[in-house]
């Protein structure tokens, strides 16, 4: 490794082989690679590792990747030797990009990276069948919901934020008023003053697919699409449909915005694999944890759960997962359909393994009772 | 392994700081490279602790800037210091002095509070330590802000004009990781992620940190707390939290752990009521079995 342009071109092979593997790492990285890998031990293989850990700035979420790379790619002793003569071809546990067969022609881009390729039955085989048509929510109930959501919106964004910002009212800004007493040579003819920023929300709702919610996930998701429309928040709002998969629904709702939100709703049914099939609420959430958590949710973040608990898997996972929720989040709603009916008591196994992890429990049969939802997705 | 690799690991380790060859090999990139080095990791892993051995390792002021939502410009880099210019104007008016005269005295660096970020750049001794603590809690916006302080070492004030650093501080910031870092900031850092340490590790820092409480205890100790993070807890202990622990222990005079000891004491390693009540009575038995078994 004694030929610099040899470690130049080692490197920049590293890096796009962790880029094919979504690791972020740009030219910027690169270089500070390169800078350090000219500082230490190029013989010590460990120290060669750690050094690029340092100075491609390697998240714990992308370590493994990263090792396992390392591993494979990076070799004590190059020399003459083209180390990444298979470079391409390595896959990588969990994190490789679909490989088996073409990419189906008329698929998103975006979708290929969150959807998982179908090869897994999950509980229920006929799931595939079971997609039904989008007849239930009806043009005129959409039409309301749109112009109360309008109506409703504002109410949004209330949380005040512990920055400051000039305004008319509020408490006495020094700053600014002592700028303004010399303009009228050191008198204070008026005070600047101060408060405290109205913050938006973020939002992260995790929708229940499976069978026993397929009457109300359409019209919930429907509601948070017009919500999230709506919403200035738009841009830091997250969507998820889950059952026995976790998909990540924001990257098309991108790229169908301006459309009908039927539309939309159909085209979610047919990309979401197992629409109104079983479910499995405790890993789908664990999944959340695992990929999404870090990035997705902040104590900023309303974190969202439109689901009737009605789960046959095993309820550990599920509780651990709403734990890491729940502390992470300013605040976890639970919107629950039979909630709705008086007589409900939350015994559902699942849904009595998340209460203690619930800030509020809500009932989401109808509009109105979606209605008392704004006020709780701020302040 | 270079030499000055090794020689900084046995510097920090005298001054009682155990740090890996992760830690040492980030620090001094970070050093050589003249770039701030940005520490991830759980509450109590030991991040803040590095920026304070290497300020006492180069024998430099440590300059803390602890973030906070809602931390601006002026608490953050420099204030004028009004109540002082308003007395200085009256003043000046009794002596006729001239809008431009009145404006050279109260707009000089005399009246100016400097705040950590100024005076981490504007020290004449040398370079200092800045450490920035919790960046996570600070909004975007001050992130934003921050990256422009730290890619140039220059401020500009507007009745100054332009400051520019004396010496380029090293600079360390922590993170907890509550939010995610931007980016752009976190391209601008090297990066280091500290995990919780591993038994041995653990054991020695206790040895280093305190001596009183004997290798026995030491050793039980560490294999307690290897054996609690494995459980599922919602706030797991960092090493912090193992050395109060050990301290505890100590000047209540217990030699090695049984049940009692520990449910008295369990609140120095526990922060969550959650964690508390889940191990508590019977439920700490296995956790016991592992660590002195």
């Amino acid at each position: 490794m004694s030929d610099p342009s040899d470690l130049v071109h080692h490197l920049a092979d590293f890096s796009r082989a962790l880029r094919d593997h979504g690791v972020g790492i740009n030219m910027s990285d690169e270089a500070d690679g390169l800078s350090a890998l000219t500082l230490i031990d190029l013989g010590d293989r460990a120290e060669v590792r750690r050094a690029l850990r340092t100075a491609l700035k390697i998240r714990p979420r992308d370590l493994a990747v990263f090792e396992e790379l390392f591993d494979r790619l990076w070799t004590a002793r190059t020399g003459s030797a083209r180390l990444l003569a298979q470079k391409r071809s390595v896959p990588v546990a969990g994190r490789s990009r679909p490989q088996s067969g073409a990419p189906r022609p008329g698929r998103d881009a975006a979708l290929e990276s969150v959807m998982p390729e179908g090869e897994e039955p999950g509980y229920s085989p006929e799931a595939v069948l079971r997609r039904k048509p989008f007849d239930e929510l009806s043009p005129a109930d959409l039409l309301a919901m749109e112009r109360l959501l309008a109506r409703l919106a504002l109410r949004l964004a209330t949380r005040r934020s512990r920055r400051r910002v000039p305004s008319v009212r509020g408490e006495i800004d020094l700053r600014r008023s002592f700028r303004r007493a010399i303009a009228h040579g050191g008198e204070y003819l008026s005070l600047a003053r101060r408060t405290r920023a109205v913050e938006e929300p973020r939002l992260v709702v995790l929708c229940d697919t499976s069978g026993s919610m397929d009457p109300h996930a359409r019209f919930l998701l429907g509601f948070m699409l017009a919500l999230r429309r709506v919403a200035k928040s738009e841009r830091s709002s997250e969507i998820f449909a889950f059952n026995t998969t976790l998909v990540r629904l924001t990257p098309f709702l991108r790229t169908l915005a301006p459309e009908r939100l039927s539309r939309v709703l159909e085209r979610l049914a047919a990309e979401v694999p197992d629409w109104a099939g079983g479910t499995r609420i405790g890993e789908c959430l664990a999944e959340f944890v695992d990929h999404h958590l870090d990035q997705r949710v902040d104590a900023r973040t309303v974190v969202i759960i439109l689901s009737d608990g009605l789960d046959r898997g095993d309820i550990a996972p599920l509780a651990d997962a709403m734990r890491a929720i729940h502390s992470r989040a300013r605040r976890v709603l639970w919107l629950n359909p039979l909630a709705g009916d008086q007589r409900y008591e939350p015994t559902a196994r699942a849904m009595a393994a998340a209460l203690p992890y619930v800030d509020q429990l809500l009932p989401a049969h109808n509009l109105e009772s979606l209605e008392r939802l704004l006020p709780l997705l701020a302040a | 392994m270079r030499a000055e690799i090794a020689t900084l690991q046995e510097d920090m380790e005298r001054l009682g700081y155990i740090a890996d060859p992760a830690i040492t090999t980030a620090l001094f990139l970070s050093r050589e490279m003249r770039r701030p080095l940005l520490i991830e990791g759980d509450a109590g892993v030991g991040k803040t602790e590095i920026a304070k051995v290497l300020a006492r390792l180069l024998s430099t002021e440590l300059i803390r800037l602890q973030c906070y939502e809602g931390l601006d410009v002026s608490t953050a880099l420099y204030e004028w210091n009004y109540q002082r210019q308003m007395l200085r104007l009256r003043l000046a008016e009794q002596e006729h002095k001239s809008a431009d005269e009145i404006e050279d005295l109260i707009f000089g660096r005399s009246y100016l509070l400097e705040r950590p970020l100024l005076r981490a750049i504007t020290r004449r001794e040398g370079p200092a330590v800045l450490l920035i603590d919790e960046i996570d809690r600070a909004d975007d916006g001050f992130e934003a802000f921050l990256l422009e302080v730290l890619s140039d070492f220059q401020v500009t004030i507007p009745e100054l004009g332009t400051i520019r650093a004396e010496h380029i501080p090293y600079v360390i910031l922590t993170s907890n990781r509550t939010r995610e870092i931007g980016d752009a900031l976190r391209r601008r850092c090297l990066y280091l992620y500290i995990e919780h340490p591993s038994l041995e590790k653990e054991v020695r820092i206790l040895r280093a940190r305190v001596p009183g409480a004997g290798a026995a205890l030491s050793e039980e100790i560490g294999r307690f707390m290897q054996a609690l993070r494995r459980r599922r807890l919602s706030k797991a202990p960092g090493v912090a939290e193992t050395i109060d622990w050990a301290q505890a222990l100590l000047h209540l005079h217990r030699d090695h752990l049984d049940r009692e000891t520990v449910e008295e004491t369990l609140g120095c390693i526990l922060k969550d009521q959650h964690d508390l009540r889940d191990l508590s009575g019977a439920a700490l038995d296995p956790v016991l079995a592992e660590a002195t078994g």
